[in-house]
């Protein structure tokens, strides 16, 4: 009934090197030379070298991380969903506040690049640039608030005014390079060699934005090829470029007249070469690209915003998007906020360093998240790009992200301390009863030690929800981990599905559940207790029920996960249940699925044919009836009738040439010690027939437990196929088991259908 | 080629405030056998960044398309609804409405002097394309009766 097309991927190479370009030739180039050559020397060339180097690593990283979930949100999503809410708390706020700061050091460039040929005045305690910053800065928030379309052209034009402007400076600069200037290239006065670092650290903040291709990245033609290209290019290009630009700024005049300059630097130098001309060129540069800068600044944080919001590390009322404006007007205005008031600190130097120190941390942590998603085996993380000399680069990168601070003065270290603490804090005081615990999670660094301490533990983790089956649940479970030499627990899981979207009016709600979760858990805990089983609860709160319970699957290293059914559904999209199918597609482990379970299994059929899962199968039943008293346990096969028209059945060339009964007994002997049954726990039972199918449904709706095992290689595709299963759910009142055994390679839903269709060819 | 056994009538609607408007100028004014496809464009930049995040305009598409169900749940129109995506609103509008030929009805909103320059008003685009038929539909309230 609904369509949605496909997002089409019409995006070429090139857009996303402009979208990377644009983004990072930005006011940094134009404002910062100044403050860089009175910091280092000549050597601030190198340190514009030495921090795009480090950006390098960093966009290796992004570049694997995008390709493998291309999320909006930058560095902040992988972050929080790698490292979990804490580092989320941190990283988000960091992301976010390092984004207004640049953005207000871009509006203060361009309020003083106005200044240069508007006559702006001082308004009380606000310089011209500030006063210009404020102005600006309105109208650029205000632009996003209501939002306008900005177009792929646009931004095209964008970049090759702003390369086109500085190559001309560069071009006729380098006629003018007097190597005297660079003499020495790291002065002493400046602090000589050890002056470069902290300069790099100033000037970190021009490279911002090579991190905004992601946001694009759904829409690339061959993604995996070209979003790395796009990200590592565009930085390759820009640090080229900058290195180029800062040698002749340099070259041209000695550093100490290029730190006079102060932020007007690279015009007045363009003015001391080309006269008027050149002054307006530059400055009409400088204009477009801190403008352009802050645009993608303050787009880039509302996707921050979101992703945040999301996980709920922020509320996620800020993402309203507005009804008309289709823009996310709340996010937009409060970012707004900040960045007026950090033009009020009006220090070009401290806003450029807080933006750089935060990105530094947030870089450094987004190296640590994708060493932590490569050494977890994350579910479903395949990026296409691959970082090279794994794990050596996230290393350096995080290494350098964070070694790089170390480097700037105390108060900056201080500063940057005190944000991590800000971040931490929020988490405790706000994120931690809001935030989403599930995901890789802190997860991801406890359970090693526990695996290496007790991997020979069967763990049966038993997702609850219905309190009515919980008791014959649990049993099913407790029968499962019984009689095992090395020892058993049951992991009992509930879940608490929180929307998407939950307004904080809906909390009270929240509390009711929570209840009911505990009130579960509780019972849960006295039916272990009765059967002397150990048995740990554990209660999430968690976006999406499958991957919550697939987390915990992974999480607790799982042997076996157990789940009720409530029975076939009518919804097209979705098979057994939109919580269950991800788990039954994906759990690495065995899964079974019991349909009406009770206290009393009575009689148990097991089907003993020739496929991969009848062990399985067999070996659930006969827990069943070891454990619950009263019990058979039947093993059955069907043989079909020695006919050679009978297609229907996939067995028959192989089996019609002997004895159908003597086939059968074989079977299910082999079955039987697959499942390593003692030849007196069960009876034997092959039944003959022209119609198997019918015979077989037939048969089992005499027991009063139906056991079946459905093959490994997808439970879903067979299923949707309409297979002896699933026949069988639909005609059997009693109690159905659905086993299926440990499946290493996960699935996708796409690839059960295409499986599916493979099949359907057949016949 | 599609058989004209029903009469299939694009609806676009821009934005949630005008989903409840649109739902019942379609009451008011088309009968129950055309096929009512409700459509909804997301725009997009193109090689820029979007205004807003797309799973944030995607969210607010299943919006306007639950209010649209819940409106036409089990009464008279048979209903579809899309989403696409296109840098260009009404060239989205358009094709969609020639894949299956069909012609388009809509709830003019009058818009703002600003927004005017700015975009460009889409009413009169929409007019004036030359592709396929268009239905202008009176807002439901301000029908004279």
């Amino acid at each position: 009934m609904a369509e949605e097309r496909e997002l089409s991927k019409d995006l070429g190479l090139l857009a996303a090197l402009t979208i990377g370009v644009g983004t990072m030739i930005g006011a940094g180039i134009f404002v910062l030379p100044g403050e860089a050559a009175a910091a280092a020397g000549p050597a601030a060339a190198l340190a514009f070298v030495v921090a795009g180097f480090i950006a390098l690593f960093t966009a290796l990283s992004i570049s694997e991380l995008g390709t493998a979930m291309p999320k909006a949100g930058g560095g902040y999503y992988y972050i929080n969903d790698a490292l979990g809410p804490l580092f989320g708390s941190i990283a988000g706020w960091g992301n976010w506040l390092g984004l207004a700061f640049a953005t207000a050091f871009y509006m203060i460039g361009f309020g003083t690049y106005a200044a240069i040929f508007l006559p702006i005045p001082e308004l009380l305690f606000l310089n011209p640039s500030q006063v210009g910053a404020l102005v600006a800065g309105l109208i650029f928030i205000g632009v996003n608030y209501y939002g306008t379309k900005e177009t792929g052209s646009i931004q095209v034009v964008i970049v090759i005014i702003l390369v086109f402007v500085l190559l001309v400076f560069t071009a006729v600069g380098l006629f003018h390079v007097d190597t005297a200037n660079l003499q020495p290239f790291a002065p002493a006065e400046t602090g000589g060699w050890g002056a470069v670092l902290p300069a790099a650290g100033l000037i970190f903040v021009t490279y911002l934005g090579f991190a905004e291709i992601n946001t694009v990245a759904e829409e690339l033609k061959n993604p995996g090829r070209n979003l790395p290209l796009a990200v590592i290019g565009s930085l390759l290009f820009v640090i080229a470029f900058y290195a180029l630009v800062m040698l002749v700024v340099m070259g041209v005049a000695p550093y100490e007249v290029v730190a006079g300059h102060g932020e007007e630097a690279v015009p007045r130098i363009a003015e001391s070469l080309m006269g008027w001309t050149g002054l307006a060129l530059l400055t009409f540069g400088g204009l477009l690209a801190t403008a352009s800068s802050a645009n993608a600044s303050v787009l880039a944080s509302s996707r921050i915003n979101f992703a945040m919001g999301r996980d709920r590390i922020i509320t996620d009322w800020i993402n309203e998007v507005h009804p008309k404006f289709t823009t996310p007007y709340r996010s937009i205005a409060i970012t707004g906020v900040l960045i007026l008031v950090f033009i009020l600190i009006g220090d070009i130097e401290v806003l450029a360093k807080a933006g750089s120190v935060l990105h530094l941390i947030v870089y450094g942590l987004l190296n640590v998240a994708l060493i932590v998603y490569r050494e977890t085996d994350a579910p479903g993380y395949d990026p296409d790009f691959t970082v090279p000399l794994y794990p050596i680069v996230p290393i350096l990168g995080a290494f350098l992200s964070f070694a790089l601070i170390g480097f700037m003065a105390p108060i900056e270290i201080l500063l940057s301390v005190g944000f991590v603490v800000f971040g931490a804090v929020w988490y405790v005081l706000y994120a931690k009863d809001n935030a989403d615990p599930t995901g890789l999670l802190g997860e991801a660094i406890a359970p090693e030690d526990d695996d290496d301490e007790d991997d020979d533990v069967y763990r049966v983790v038993v997702p609850l929800s219905n309190p009515e089956t919980e008791q014959p649940l649990v049993r099913y479970a407790a029968a499962s981990a019984s009689g095992r030499d090395s020892g058993a627990e049951l992991v009992v899981v509930n879940v608490i599905e929180v929307p998407q979207q939950t307004a904080p009016s809906q909390l009270d709600l929240e509390e009711e559940r929570v209840q009911r979760q505990q009130e579960l858990l509780e019972s849960a805990r006295d039916t272990a207790e009765q059967l002397d089983v150990n048995l740990r609860t554990r209660a999430i709160v968690g976006r999406n029920a499958g991957d919550a319970v697939l987390s915990i699957i992974d999480d607790e290293d799982a042997d076996h996960v157990l789940l009720g059914w409530a029975g076939p559904r009518r919804r097209r999209d979705v098979l057994f249940g939109s919580t269950i199918d991800p788990i039954l597609e994906q759990a690495p482990c065995e899964v079974t699925l019991v349909k009406d379970p009770t206290e009393q299994p009575g009689d148990i059929v097991t089907l003993a044919g020739r496929g991969p899962t009848a062990p399985v199968s067999a070996r659930r039943a006969a827990e069943l009836s070891r454990t619950f008293p009263d019990t058979s346990l039947t093993l059955l096969n069907v043989q079909p009738r020695p006919d050679p028209d009978d297609a229907e059945d996939e067995r028959s060339d192989e089996e019609e040439r002997i004895d159908p009964q003597r086939a059968g007994e074989a079977a299910i002997e082999q079955v039987a010690s697959a499942a390593e049954l003692s030849p007196d726990e069960y009876e034997t039972s092959v039944l003959v027939a022209d119609d198997v199918r019918r015979e077989l449904i037939t048969a089992v709706a005499t027991y009063d437990t139906v056991c079946v095992g459905t093959t490994g290689e997808s439970m879903v595709a067979r299923a949707l196929y309409g297979t002896v299963p699933s026949d069988i759910v639909e005609n059997v009142d009693g109690t159905v088991v659905m086993a299926r055994g440990p499946d290493r390679t996960p699935r996708t839903v796409r690839q059960g259908i295409l499986e599916r269709l493979g099949l359907t060819t057949d016949r | 080629m599609t058989s004209r056994t029903s009469r299939r009538v694009i609806v676009p609607i821009a934005h949630e405030p005008d989903a409840q408007m649109t739902c019942d100028a379609v009451d008011a004014y088309l009968d129950g056998e055309a096929r009512i496809h409700i459509l909804h464009v997301v725009e997009k930049a193109g090689g820029a960044p979007d205004k807003a995040p797309r799973e944030a305009r995607e969210e607010q598409a299943e919006n306007i398309f639950e209010t649209v169900r819940t409106h036409f749940d089990g009464g008279g129109h048979d209903i579809e609804t899309e989403l696409r995506y296109g840098t260009d609103v009404v060239d989205e509008i358009v094709a969609a409405a020639e894949e299956v030929d069909a012609e388009i009805a809509f709830v003019p909103r009058p818009s703002g002097r600003i927004k005017r320059l700015l975009s460009g008003n889409l009413t009169r685009k929409l007019v004036a394309n030359d592709r396929v038929p268009v239905i202008v539909l009176p807002a439901a309230g301000e029908r004279p009766e």
